[in-house]
């Protein structure tokens, strides 16, 4: 616990996502559910009623072949920096961001479901629990007990692996670091890439691979035209998928799919 | 003013009334409501102690390098070892997620074993001259299927049957090329071992001539889209056999498109061409590759024979292991060489799905991770490995294994075939040893037998030591693709998938919940086919009908349905088949 007369160094934690490298296997998503303890599919669930914290698009520039290029987006939740839309609307006080490291984070237990955020997140990068979490029998004895599982009626979204930013803090505490530093860990969606397409760290450090790529030519942000500062950073070299990430959602037309 | 009794009773029981009409009471009882379904839908994670445990991953032929994080005894996380030189620390979705396979629904907990045991027996007994006792190795070139070769050497007419086989003692050095033409290789969507491949991606220029825009085309650094089938016309033209003129023709490509690809290939050499035999590959990029040592009392062993070799009709007995995946074939392909009275089918299968649908007897075997087994080297491994796919939880009680079945059904004493393997390969003294814990390369003449033994087990790697002499070789590809025949009855041409193996409930993700991977018993349009996305429709060839799910996707040209890969469709269908989809 930091006690709150400590001087805290706050960090900013944020990735960057080479979009040129991103092979769309989807290690990432699977990745992510094992570690955050996200269940699989409800027999009813659908594109716009799963769970999936991080999700891979497939995008393309709308030519025909041979013109016809593609890539693929992975968009999870971009911890918005500035007038954060879903903290703003949440009437429950269920989101807040954490000014120790920037991430978005979300509070099932207060959450009553109203999905005020999912409609005002302009990412779509919300997600409610319309039923019950369930594994096959037996499969619950491989969740993560450093994650506890939602319940049904509630939002839930990336909140860049906190249980694992939590144990790395309580390992650098037992390790004799002050516990007003950074810590350094690795959310498990970078840990699994296998193209190493996504690059953690943190933005307020000007070694760190996010905040040094940030800068780069050919960097850019999802939807940066409404000011919300996310702290995912992409990178292509390509000018179709930069301008593909002013669309509404990436590789589709709907303007809000699971409003 | 004196506050009557009655007074105090209409206000109350007006205020009763009244608050009905507010949201509080139904507020009250859908809150309640969902604070019930709570309480015991929420499973709670068993808390305990945090280990890491390493193995190898037995799911497909690549076996890269597992960590497990393991809490109390139970695996609940599984990433790649960092620094690995084979699989460079990555792992695909199907290995992510390996340590759910335990508790599929689907899987097999009991079967007939003491019945299949005695229906072998017989049948083995009463196998005429003509027949034959047939072993079909999914996997080949695992220690199992030297167990399979000496049963089918110890008993009368005994064959075994391996349908990947020829490339076992082939390796593709992908470091070496600097422009790799596939045609129709998935090379970025899991072939060989998908880390090396990635690590190997930046020095080659991918060509891929595909007829979709498969995951690999759409990645590669130029696309040419074929006509279904065409592969080996595409091929000969380009090695000089038939003009271009009728490779255009045949491909739908222009003449001029294949004469920039024939100039392209000359100019940046070394080439590497996967998926066809037609055109040879240059700079040693492909290899004849030593064998991992055996003990020499194993040479005693059947040959490695195919399928087709077989005549028609003349299997009475039938065992295969498909409970490490590999390559599929068809049940028509298998059902054509049975004995037309009585044969016996076995099959040790994790699931019904696959030839578990039309064998007699279905035996539950393990699945990864909780066997032990050992993984061959993979197609882009250019020197012999041996890695053991080391048990992360036990299996449950009633589990067959495969090999010791066979073994005892031959009469073969039952060993410990991978320690003595392992043995075989120490007595060498050549190549490393890579141990997972440390990411430390050994060489191997430094490492005591017993340790080399415990470091297997407890996760490390044997690489051979390269050999610079070995001479180039040739891949065997699949017999020529059939050139779809025009029948209207079936307008669609079939492009099949490349996944088999089985996956986690959780691969819902990329499956169901999202539309990144075509899932199980899918098949995908273009959106011009008249159907709607999400259809239930039903698949149509000449050889049968199947239920499946329909998804829209542009880049599956007008005239073709993109098939996944399922038993149940691979049963039906091969590329360039001819089909159509119907609403159901």
């Amino acid at each position: 616990m930091i006690s709150a007369n400590k001087q805290i160094r706050a960090a900013r934690y944020g990735m960057i996502i080479d979009v040129d490298r991103c092979n769309g296997c989807g290690a990432c998503m699977v990745a992510c559910a094992v570690e955050n303890n996200v269940p699989p599919a409800h027999e009813g669930a659908t594109d716009r009623k799963g769970l999936t914290w991080l999700r891979v698009y497939k995008v393309d520039n709308g030519e025909e072949y041979p013109n016809r290029q593609t890539a693929f987006i992975p968009v999870m939740c971009q911890h918005c920096d500035h007038e954060t839309p879903c903290v703003h609307v949440c009437p429950q006080q269920a989101v807040e961001l954490d000014p120790a490291t920037g991430v978005v984070g979300e509070m099932p237990q207060r959450c009553l479901g109203c999905r005020y955020c999912m409609a005002a997140c302009p990412y779509h990068a919300r997600y409610f629990n319309w039923w019950d979490p369930a594994w096959p029998v037996g499969m619950e004895k491989t969740l993560n007990p450093g994650v506890t599982p939602r319940m049904r009626g509630v939002v839930e979204k990336c909140n860049m692996c906190h249980g694992r930013w939590h144990a790395a803090k309580e390992q650098a505490v037992a390790a004799g670091k002050p516990d007003t530093e950074p810590v350094d860990y690795l959310p498990a969606c970078a840990e699994a890439c296998p193209t190493g397409a996504i690059r953690f760290g943190d933005l307020n450090d000007p070694s760190s691979t996010p905040a040094k790529a940030a800068t780069e030519p050919g960097s850019f942000r999802l939807l940066e035209k409404l000011g919300t500062e996310p702290k995912i950073y992409y990178r292509s070299k390509r000018d179709w998928v930069r301008a593909a990430a002013d669309a509404p959602r990436p590789g589709a037309g709907k303007e809000n799919p699971r409003g | 003013m004196k506050t009557t009794r009655r007074e105090i009773m209409m206000f109350a029981g007006g205020s009763a009334v009244g608050v009905l009409f507010t949201p509080a009471p139904w507020r009250l009882i859908t809150d309640t409501a969902l604070w019930s379904e709570n309480w015991p839908g929420i499973p709670v994670p068993a808390p305990g102690e945090t280990r890491i445990k390493y193995t190898n991953c037995s799911l497909c032929p690549a076996g890269c390098a597992v960590r497990a994080r393991s809490v109390g005894d139970q695996p609940v996380a599984l990433f790649g070892v960092p620094g690995h030189p084979l699989s460079h620390s990555a792992l695909c979705p199907f290995g992510l997620a390996g340590h759910h396979l335990p508790y599929l629904p689907a899987r097999l907990k009991q079967g007939p074993v003491n019945e299949a045991t005695a229906a072998v027996a017989e049948g083995i007994a009463k196998c005429g001259p003509a027949e034959y006792v047939v072993t079909l190795d999914l996997r080949p070139a695992r220690t199992a299927s030297w167990t399979y070769r000496r049963a089918m050497a110890a008993v009368k007419n005994g064959r075994y049957v391996a349908p990947s086989a020829p490339n076992a003692a082939v390796a593709v050095d992908l470091a070496k090329a600097r422009t790799v033409l596939s045609l129709g290789v998935p090379l970025l969507d899991g072939w060989g071992t998908p880390g090396n491949v990635i690590a190997a991606r930046p020095g080659f220029r991918l060509i891929q001539a595909d007829a979709v825009e498969s995951r690999t085309a759409s990645l590669a650094d130029q696309w040419l889209r074929i006509r279904p089938g065409s592969e080996d016309a595409l091929a000969q033209a380009l090695a000089g056999a038939t003009t271009h003129a009728a490779a255009a023709d045949a491909t739908g490509l222009a003449e001029a498109e294949i004469a920039a690809l024939a100039a392209q290939l000359a100019q940046n050499g070394p080439v590497l061409v996967l998926g066809s035999s037609r055109l040879e590959s240059t700079g040693r990029t492909i290899v004849a590759r030593r064998e991992t040592p055996v003990p020499e009392e194993w040479q005693k062993a059947a040959p490695v024979t195919d399928l087709a070799s077989l005549p028609d009709g003349s299997v009475r007995v039938l065992l295969i292991d498909e409970s490490a995946p590999g390559e599929y074939l068809p049940w028509q392909a298998i059902a054509r060489k049975l004995a037309p009275d009585s044969p016996v089918v076995v099959t040790f299968a994790t699931t019904r799905e696959g030839y578990g649908r039309h064998a007699q007897y279905v035996l539950p075997a393990g699945i990864y991770p909780e066997v032990d087994g050992d993984i061959p080297p993979a197609i882009d491994s250019v020197a012999a490995t041996f890695r053991l796919s080391t048990p992360l939880v036990a299996p449950p009680q009633g589990m067959v294994k495969p090999e010791e079945f066979v073994a005892a059904a031959a009469g073969l004493p039952v060993t410990d075939t991978l320690h003595e393997r392992a043995a075989a390969i120490h007595k060498t003294g050549r190549g490393t040893l890579f141990t997972y814990a440390d990411a430390k390369s050994v060489a191997l003449k430094d490492v005591s037998a017993g340790d080399f033994w415990k470091a297997l087990q407890a996760g490390g790697c044997w690489i051979d030591a390269p050999d610079d002499k070995a001479p180039a070789a040739r891949l065997t590809t699949a017999a020529t693709k059939p050139r779809p025949t025009e029948e209207s009855d079936l307008p669609l041409t079939v492009v099949v998938g490349r996944e088999l193996a089985p996956a986690s409930p959780i691969l819902s993700k990329l499956y169901q919940e999202s539309n990144l991977r075509l899932a199980p018993n899918r098949v995908a349009l273009h959106p011009s086919c008249g159907l709607l996305d999400g259809t239930q429709a039903v698949f149509e060839t000449l050889l049968g009908k199947c239920p499946v799910g329909v998804t829209l996707d542009a880049g599956v040209p007008p005239g073709l349905v993109h098939v996944s890969v399922s038993p149940a469709l691979l049963d039906l269908c091969a590329d360039g088949a001819r089909a159509k989809v119907v609403r159901a």
